[in-house]
């Protein structure tokens, strides 16, 4: 096994999301999902033991994140893609498809993680499923 | 690299009848270098006794790699021979901070009310710089800083030379993070101490201790066992003792110890005041 890991900060981030009740996901400074809590499970359909770390391009694939006016997203566009590239807190809906098939609508939370004042080491996203539209 | 303990203590000195075995001085590793560098791992009061020993030589430089400054890691500096004669030069490395300088945070000990005597005042040349982020030298050996999980910025160190590797994480809590089933990646302080030829680690409690103070920063010997197996180490040296522990303690925890060991790494140490391994022929003295 190659001799490297995670930044503390990254690893203090997991756990910190293991124990909340909020559903909560990582990503890394490559944009790379490295963990969501259970309580994510529900929204994104599937758990992060079945499914484990996803680079950037297949968690966009499969999460097809989009507008709420069902435009594309990439997902440097997706709040956590938006917190690691401008390093600054964001806050934004968009709909997203779970990985059991069910299209969801979700608001998300996401703010940088800085390891030191220039350096980010990647995004924690917390997130809420909006309730369907009257 | 010749590895020599000079305190091994954790939290606050311990001197006594009942620790004169392993010792009662707070943490300090003096580390030769195959060029004649010397490399200082902390300065807790077992740098008093080296500092003696150093100034029987002629003026030159050491480097001290600070992992924190929780005064059991600085207390010693006071009373560091060369830092309080001319001539010597006092290379410090520590953790950054993003509200003072290494010099500043070291001097709130080294000045009154703390210390009657203030930094500015040592003869010696000191200078100090935060670890960098990458591996770096110092004389022959490779150094590589990473935070690691403890109470404030808290550094572990590995230092490399010749292909034999030390790793130093006195004050750790790696299972704080981590569950002791993770992927090895996700416990802080793995990348460190992977396939180590010795590792000093946190050992401060028993495991019923550990259950009334989680998220102290410390490790029971428990969970720096499993630390060292799931890192790979050739050999773990229990290190950072709780103040509190007799001699006698300590050696009963020891099986504990050897108990949970790989069956490929090497029958564990207790590090005590006096204990020397050449890294390069491998016996502990």
């Amino acid at each position: 096994m190659e001799r490297k890991q995670p930044d503390l900060v990254l690893i203090v981030a997991r756990s910190f999301a293991t124990k909340l009740a909020t559903p909560t996901l990582i990503i890394d400074a490559r944009g790379d999902l490295v963990f969501f809590n259970d309580a994510a499970t529900e929204v994104l359909g599937r758990s992060y033991t079945e499914i484990g770390a996803l680079q950037a391009g297949r968690w966009q694939e499969l999460f097809e994140p989009r507008t709420l006016d069902e435009e594309p997203m990439t997902a440097e566009q997706t709040p956590g893609g938006v917190a690691l590239l401008e390093r600054r807190p964001v806050n934004g809906s968009f709909a997203m498809r779970g990985l059991d098939g069910r299209e969801r609508e979700i608001t998300v939370t996401a703010f940088p993680l800085f390891s030191h004042p220039d350096e980010v080491v990647g995004s924690m996203s917390i997130f809420w499923e909006l309730p369907p539209a009257p | 690299m010749i590895v020599r303990v000079w305190g091994a203590r954790g939290s606050l000195s311990a001197p006594g009848p009942a620790t004169v075995g392993y010792g009662g001085n707070t943490s300090c590793v003096e580390l030769e270098l195959a060029d004649g560098t010397t490399l200082i791992l902390d300065a807790g009061s077992g740098i008093r006794e080296l500092g003696q020993r150093l100034v029987e030589r002629d003026p030159g430089v050491v480097h001290i790699c600070l992992t924190h400054l929780h005064l059991d890691h600085v207390e010693g500096l006071g009373f560091f021979t060369p830092l309080w004669r001319a001539g010597w030069r006092v290379r410090f490395w520590g953790p950054p901070s993003t509200t003072a300088t290494l010099r500043e945070r070291v001097s709130r000990y080294l000045s009154p009310p703390l210390f009657p005597i203030g930094l500015s005042e040592a003869p010696a040349e000191a200078v100090f710089e935060d670890v960098p982020r990458k591996p770096w030298r110092i004389g022959s050996a490779v150094v590589e800083a990473q935070t690691v999980e403890h109470r404030g910025p808290t550094l572990g160190y590995r230092i490399e030379e010749e292909g034999r590797v030390l790793a130093y994480l006195p004050d750790h809590e790696p299972y704080l993070t981590a569950a002791s089933d993770d992927d090895p990646r996700w416990i802080s302080g793995w990348a460190l101490a992977a396939g180590a030829d010795l590792l000093l680690h946190d050992s401060q409690y028993t495991a019923d201790e550990y259950a009334g103070r989680m998220g102290w920063g410390h490790s029971s010997v428990t969970q720096a066992a499993t630390f060292a197996s799931a890192a790979g180490v050739r050999r773990l040296a229990m290190f950072h003792h709780d103040p509190m522990r007799s001699d006698r303690a300590l050696e009963e925890l020891y099986d504990e110890v050897a108990q949970l060991l790989r069956s490929d790494q090497e029958p564990p140490l207790i590090a005590r005041e006096g204990l020397e391994i050449d890294l390069g022929a491998d016996t502990p003295s």
